[in-house]
């Protein structure tokens, strides 16, 4: 088992590292899950995504690339067995985009609700159950009390809690542990941490996302694809 | 032969049930998840009903029945009934005993001698008359009786008199009809008063969950799902209403305590159309308990059984049709190559029971895997736009579904919105218009 001595020592030097840079606020020594974004990490206590906590994101836009952003700790999650769930968004999360982008559908859960108060009420839940990896929320107005609840359900499940929120927001309290606010740019989004809780608010960093059109291995990019399925059928 | 015996002096009251027997048959088959032998004696105005247990045979299972009594106690305190209950060889000895206030424990045949004989005669199950020849002839304690010749005794009082003392002390055995199990299940409670919210069901429903938990707990089954019904209060022309909750749950349960709490989660946004009368609960299907192993994989086990827990919680409250899977279907036209299914995601493999995902194509067989990228978020139906400003790459057309009506030829864009965002358009150049389905999220 201890073949590699070094690589022991060294892995466990980096995890003591990841510890102790956790601030004395470090979130109670909640686990942080890898943003797969570098330069984002760097700014994260911990090194990433808190989990057992709420991640607000602030936005009067929709479709900037939050999710994207999201990405690559959502497949961690879903790799690791936990499922993702969406309550209520503002669109239909798209199956093929999913398959597409590694996130396996039988670990994709779609909660319709409609009502606001049964959308927060289905958050809560699924926070505080350990089998759920991330909750996607995209509730308009939270009473801070709500808040709280979220938050706490997320610390009993160990569990991630995403709260789409528009930027106006950002004037009201809030108790999650992070709150970041997005802007678009050509090639990604410019984030804002507003709050880090056990890290530094303030910073702000452009992190690129994946353009969403394909480059194939020689370079070229996707000329004229046609997908004809005449007499597929027939 | 170790008896169990339980006096119930207000079963029918406390039970709701409509006469004593169904309150025994419902008393009885909770009993049988301790006991291979059960049987009752309905009670009438002036003998309280009695069911007993044979806990002997139990021992292998429960360890000694000393042990398991108190158990059995603790489920009747919490379901609500009053009882007394006593230990001995003997059913008729067992029954005697409950007549006293406190636990009698006679558990061998010379304790039970010497345990009976200072009892007053007054318990003895005898004809009054019996009782107060006994009495007359200066006898007062059950040991005198019992040291009476039999044979007098006999042709004084006849043979019956004799026979319960012989059965009383385990000379002659008493064999007793046993209780059989039914093979659906149906417990109802019929309330003498109007019930007008919901929150006055709880209580009742509590107890008729532990009932049944000791029914599945007996057959050794589990269910996936049960029915409530709601008799409704006669209504102005008449008739009688009805209403029927049909509880779901996505892997084998018998635990009260989860039916409980799904059953309070569904009864939360119930509107009583009338004020309830009457509760059945009924099950006809069962299927072989899941058993959570604590094994090496004992924590992904625990996290599915809660995942399990969570979709039955979230549908009970908000409808199956609100809690959502998802699968591909083999259609280039993006609006139809998925579908939501009222599946159970994550816990398709545990249980075996859910196949929610079934029959989803495999990812490689449909034309996601060799296609272009996808948006995250679709947009249903597209939005009619304006021709946008900037197309970013492509077109990558999609011509389609000429067989069944849904003809389509698009030409597809990623392309940016003036206020940023990514979007994905297409060009129909059937109707010449442009449209908005889906965003880079």
């Amino acid at each position: 088992m201890l073949s590699n001595p070094a690589r022991t020592t060294s892995e466990l030097r980096a995890r003591l590292q990841q510890m102790t840079q956790r601030g004395p606020l470090g979130s109670g020594g909640s686990p942080a899950l890898c943003s797969g974004h570098e330069a984002l990490d760097a700014l994260l206590p911990g090194g990433g995504w808190p989990l057992g906590a709420l991640t607000e994101l602030l936005s009067d836009q929709c479709g900037i690339g939050e999710l994207e952003l999201l990405l690559p700790a959502l497949q961690s999650l879903a790799r690791g067995g936990r499922c993702l769930v969406w309550i209520d968004p503002p669109y239909v999360p798209y199956a093929p985009a999913l398959v597409q982008r590694g996130l396996p559908l039988e670990r994709v859960l779609w909660i319709r609700t409609q009502r606001p108060q049964a959308a927060l009420w289905a958050a809560e839940q699924a926070l505080r159950c350990s089998g759920i990896g991330a909750v996607l929320n995209w509730s308009e107005h939270i009473v801070d009390r709500s808040l709280r609840r979220l938050q706490l359900a997320a610390e009993c499940g160990q569990t991630w809690g995403i709260l789409h929120r528009p930027a106006s927001a950002f004037h009201t309290s809030s108790p999650a542990a992070l709150r970041l606010q997005l802007q678009p740019l050509t090639e990604g989004l410019e984030v804002h941490i507003k709050k880090s809780r056990g890290g530094r608010a303030g910073g702000r960093l452009h992190v690129p996302l994946r353009r969403p059109v394909t480059l194939h291995a020689d370079g070229s990019s996707d000329a004229l694809a046609v997908h004809s399925a005449a007499g597929a059928a027939a | 032969m170790l008896w169990l015996c339980i006096r119930l002096p207000a079963l029918r009251h406390e039970a709701l049930a409509a006469d004593e027997d169904a309150a025994l048959a419902r008393l009885s088959a909770w009993a049988y998840q301790w006991s291979s032998q059960v049987c009752h004696r309905r009670g009438d105005e002036s003998r309280a009903s009695l069911l007993w247990l044979e806990l002997a045979a139990s021992g292998a299972l429960f360890g000694e029945p000393t042990a398991l009594l108190p158990r059995i106690e603790r489920e009747l305190r919490e379901m609500g009934y009053s009882h007394t209950c006593a230990l001995a060889p003997s059913p008729a000895a067992a029954a005697l005993l409950t007549q006293g206030q406190t636990l009698r424990c006679l558990l061998t045949q010379a304790e039970l001698s010497s345990g009976l004989a200072p009892l007053p005669l007054g318990w003895l199950e005898l004809p009054s008359e019996t009782r107060d020849a006994l009495r007359s002839a200066g006898l007062s304690r059950i040991g005198e009786v019992l040291a009476m010749p039999r044979a007098a005794l006999a042709r004084r009082f006849g043979p019956e008199c004799c026979d319960y003392l012989a059965r009383l002390v385990g000379e002659l055995s008493d064999p007793q009809p046993s209780f059989r199990l039914p093979e659906i299940y149906r417990a109802r409670c019929v309330f003498d008063y109007d019930l007008h919210d919901t929150q006055g069901l709880l209580f009742p429903l509590q107890r008729l969950l532990q009932e049944f938990q000791g029914y599945l707990r007996a057959r050794d089954r589990a269910v996936l799902r049960f029915n409530l019904e709601l008799e409704h209060v006669r209504d102005a022309r008449g008739s009688h209403a009805q209403s029927c909750l049909t509880i779901g749950l996505s892997s084998p349960t018998r635990e009260a305590a989860r039916f409980l709490m799904l059953v309070r989660e569904r009864l939360h946004n119930l509107v009583l159309s009338a004020p309830i009368r009457a509760l059945t609960l009924c099950a006809d299907a069962f299927t072989t308990p899941a058993i959570v192993q604590a094994d090496l994989f004992g924590a992904a086990e625990q996290r599915s059984d809660e995942l399990a827990q969570l979709l039955d919680r979230l549908r009970a409250r908000l409808g199956v049709e609100a809690v959502q899977g998802l699968q591909l279907l083999a259609d280039h036209r993006p609006e139809r190559a998925f579908a939501s299914v009222p599946g159970v995601p994550g816990v398709t493999g545990v249980t075996g029971v859910t196949q929610a995902l079934s029959g989803t194509p495999s990812t490689s067989s449909t034309p996601f895997a060799t296609c272009a990228p996808r948006p995250l978020a679709l947009l249903c139906p597209p939005q009619r736009i304006e021709a946008p400003a900037a197309l970013l790459q492509g077109p990558e057309r999609i011509a389609s579904g000429w067989w069944d009506g849904g003809d389509v030829v698009r030409d597809y864009y990623p392309a940016r919105g003036g206020d940023g965002s990514r979007q994905w358009v297409f060009h129909d150049l059937r109707e010449d218009a442009w449209y908005l389905q889906g965003l880079w999220v």
